[in-house]
């Protein structure tokens, strides 16, 4: 068997045959250089001369060092039609579509979840009274963890940090009056194991309503990095069996949910917990490819699958590097999918991406402070061509939104695209000599990351290794340190420290009594349903746990007789048996 | 002979964010404190794993909203066995205003919110261990 090529080495080999044709010309850098030259004599003075490179320290940030002034010699082969293209050409650099956002604004998709499906449900019909265009569902501790509320370790937990949903009765409660054939929803199922237990219930619901499921447009998350990687939780299931359930999902979503996104690669919770830029986005691709080329191995054709892949990532702190590199994965995407996986559907050729301003950047000192940090990241996100957006909330240091700090997030992305106009030209900083240069270096390092986890093998086993857990430790243990020491300044707490206590905020209070109530809806739940039914889906899908069968069917019937998240999560557990994370200790 | 403060730490419940926790594990580490690390547990194995691993400190974590209610729980266990007197008992996570007195209330000797620097979770975690060491003596 020939040895596998990783899809750095692919590229360069189908890539290097590619004609270029530079937009300088060869005589004018010469001169230019020699212009640059004599300005850095002239007009420059010694220290900045000494001082030519600095390396910036934030938030998040990838250390990547900055020049003072650039210029076209930083790029002097610079192709224009082969590096950006017009906006909705290839390489897509400049963006998916030709329009951008005057064609379609950026979706004002903020997360709800709080409490019960009651809430929870009240919370997504106010955004929409006043302008959301997206609903984005938020789960609660026990949901995301796969317990039921009546569960003894989900005490106390109920309804914190999302909504609690244990059936498809409370999914229904969820999306009450809520017209699903018009608007988008994206569910954050974090884990492919959830979104195995959670996606069929929606549908489940849809089936009551009487919606056809090729009417349904929206999201989940899907993706084993979280599961595995990013969270904290008392029980796992081995990687290799989560990875064969992210694309069972895939598989059967993309058969039956036309118009849904099967997974969303999320670099998001990723970085949050700890990576540069670089390496959230290259995880997500080296998951991205991993999932591809299995679903090839399972029979299905590239475009078939690709052209409703699409990602969620974090802008963070630095504002160039954010806008660099959603141009610079734009780009990079386009030719893993056009080179090494020669899809032909312009579709398949598209990073289509969800952010969401970062949640780590927000202080607890000065709260309102937040406020500016996520309209410059979600200003970035905007420059940087996205899809979709959700402004982190400036209370979150304390809680979880209050509904006026969900609306004022909410009127942020609004300003940005009514009241500023960035959105009536495409791509505005494209052809900046800086933030082309940064594109390239970004791009660069992504892949050159991708390489590194393809050479250890695959992702699984960059998970199972550990590469990924100890790799996030260093990066915040070292963030932490730079913080403390000053080194990455954060106005108000060690830059400029306020000398006076300020008046504090209002903050968010959970609702009483929704593990009572969600209790109470479960007992009467397991009362009324048909358990002889319940008990034979939940074997069925048991025995498509191990014999490899496609497991979403068997879920989705779990789903349809009434079986409470719990209990379709034993299942799981008993089947592929338990894994114990590398332990960072 | 000197003994090495020894330190549990756990996610409190089903909380998913550990980015914290670990942070401090390091840190304490570093200033010669012996982690004990056990992920997600609920108030009853915290306990217990304290007794049996002969803890001084249990540091518990929690940014999900529950940190009142399986924090009273915790605390209420470590009653019941004669633990909360003896060891010290401190929680870092995200609170909304004025839980932190609460926390306080509810038995634990110190609270540790975001923005809480390395210096100040070492030193206080010392102080807690040193002024139960003084009141056991005293007994």
């Amino acid at each position: 068997m020939p040895e596998k090529r990783t899809t750095k080495e692919i590229l360069k080999t189908r890539m290097e045959r590619k004609r270029r044709t530079p937009l300088y010309h060869p005589s004018a850098l010469k001169k230019l250089s020699l212009d640059f030259e004599q300005w850095q004599k002239d007009i420059l003075r010694e220290e900045d001369r000494k001082n030519w490179v600095v390396t910036p320290h934030t938030v998040l940030g990838s250390d990547i060092p900055r020049e003072m002034l650039y210029t076209p010699l930083h790029h002097p082969d610079f192709d224009y039609m082969e590096d950006l293209g017009h906006s909705g050409q290839e390489p897509f650099t400049r963006g998916i579509h030709a329009n951008m956002y005057r064609g379609k604004e950026f979706t004002m998709r903020q997360l709800t979840g709080f409490g019960g499906p009651e809430e929870t449900n009240e919370r997504i019909k106010f955004m929409l009274a006043h302008g959301g265009t997206g609903v984005n569902v938020l789960f609660d501790l026990p949901t995301i963890q796969m317990y039921d509320s009546d569960d003894p370790v989900s005490r106390g937990q109920v309804g914190m940090s999302g909504v609690a949903i244990d059936s498809v009765e409370d999914m229904d409660l969820v999306f009450k009056d809520i017209p699903l054939d018009q608007v988008t929803v994206s569910l954050v199922t974090h884990y492919p194991s959830n979104t195995a237990i959670l996606f069929p219930m929606f549908l489940a619901m849809a089936e009551r309503r009487g919606i056809p499921w090729t009417k349904l447009r929206g999201s989940v998350q899907n993706d084993i990095t979280l599961e595995e990687v990013v969270r904290s939780g008392p029980e796992y299931i081995p990687p290799k069996d989560c990875f064969r359930i992210q694309c069972d999902n895939i598989e059967f979503i993309r058969q039956n949910v036309p118009q849904w996104n099967f997974v969303t690669y999320n670099g998001y919770n990723l970085r949050e917990y700890g990576t540069s830029g670089v390496t959230e986005m290259a995880v997500a691709l080296a998951n991205a490819i991993d999932s591809v080329q299995e679903m090839l191995r399972r029979g299905h054709d590239v475009d078939w699958i690709a052209e409703r892949i699409a990602f969620f990532w974090s802008p963070a702190s630095d504002f160039f590097e954010e806008v660099a590199r959603i141009r610079a994965v734009r780009r990079l995407w386009y030719k893993i999918m056009k080179y090494r996986f020669e899809a032909k559907d312009r579709r398949s050729l598209w990073m289509r991406c969800h952010v969401q301003t970062s949640g780590v950047s927000l202080r607890r000192e000065e709260p309102l402070n937040n406020l500016i940090r996520a309209a410059y990241q979600a200003l970035a996100a905007v420059l940087g061509g996205v899809q979709s957006l959700h402004v982190d909330s400036y209370d979150e240091a304390y809680s979880v939104p209050t509904e006026e700090a969900a609306l004022l997030s909410l009127r942020t992305q609004q300003i940005i695209d009514a009241e500023t106009a960035v959105t009536e030209v495409v791509d505005p900083l494209g052809g900046s000599f800086y933030v082309e240069a940064l594109t390239n270096e970004m791009e660069a390092r992504i892949l050159d990351e991708v390489d590194e986890i393809e050479k250890m093998g695959d992702y699984v086993t960059a998970i199972e290794k550990g590469w990924l857990h100890k790799k996030i430790a260093e990066y915040f243990h070292k963030e932490r340190g730079r913080i403390e020491k000053g080194l990455i300044k954060v106005v108000g707490y060690n830059l400029y420290p306020s000398p006076t206590a300020l008046p504090p905020i209002n903050v968010f209070r959970y609702p009483e009594g929704v593990e009572e109530r969600q209790k109470d809806r479960l007992a009467k739940l397991r009362d009324r349903r048909d358990n002889e039914k319940v008990k034979s889906a939940l074997i069925a899908l048991e025995g498509a746990c191990q014999t490899g069968k496609n497991v979403f069917p068997y879920a989705l019937q779990c789903a349809r007789v009434g079986c409470s998240e719990g209990e379709i999560f034993k299942v799981f557990k008993r089947a592929f048996g338990l894994w114990k994370p590398p332990s960072l200790w | 002979m000197f003994r090495k403060t020894k330190v549990l730490l756990s996610k409190l419940g089903l909380d998913v964010h550990n980015r914290g926790l670990l942070t401090v594990a390091k840190e304490l580490s570093d200033a010669g404190m012996e982690i004990i690390y056990i992920g997600n547990s609920l108030p009853k194995e915290i306990i217990s794993t304290a007794i049996q691993e002969d803890v001084d400190v249990v540091g518990v974590s929690s940014l999900g909203g529950a940190h009142l209610t399986l924090g009273g729980d915790l605390m209420e266990e470590a009653k019941c066995v004669g633990l909360k007197e003896r060891i010290g008992f401190v929680i870092g996570g995200v609170f909304p205003p004025g839980d932190a007195e609460k926390l306080k209330q509810i038995g634990f000797d110190e609270t540790f919110m975001p923005g809480a620097t390395r210096d100040q979770i070492v030193s206080s975690i010392q102080k807690v261990v040193s002024s139960k060491m003084e009141m056991n003596r005293k007994e």
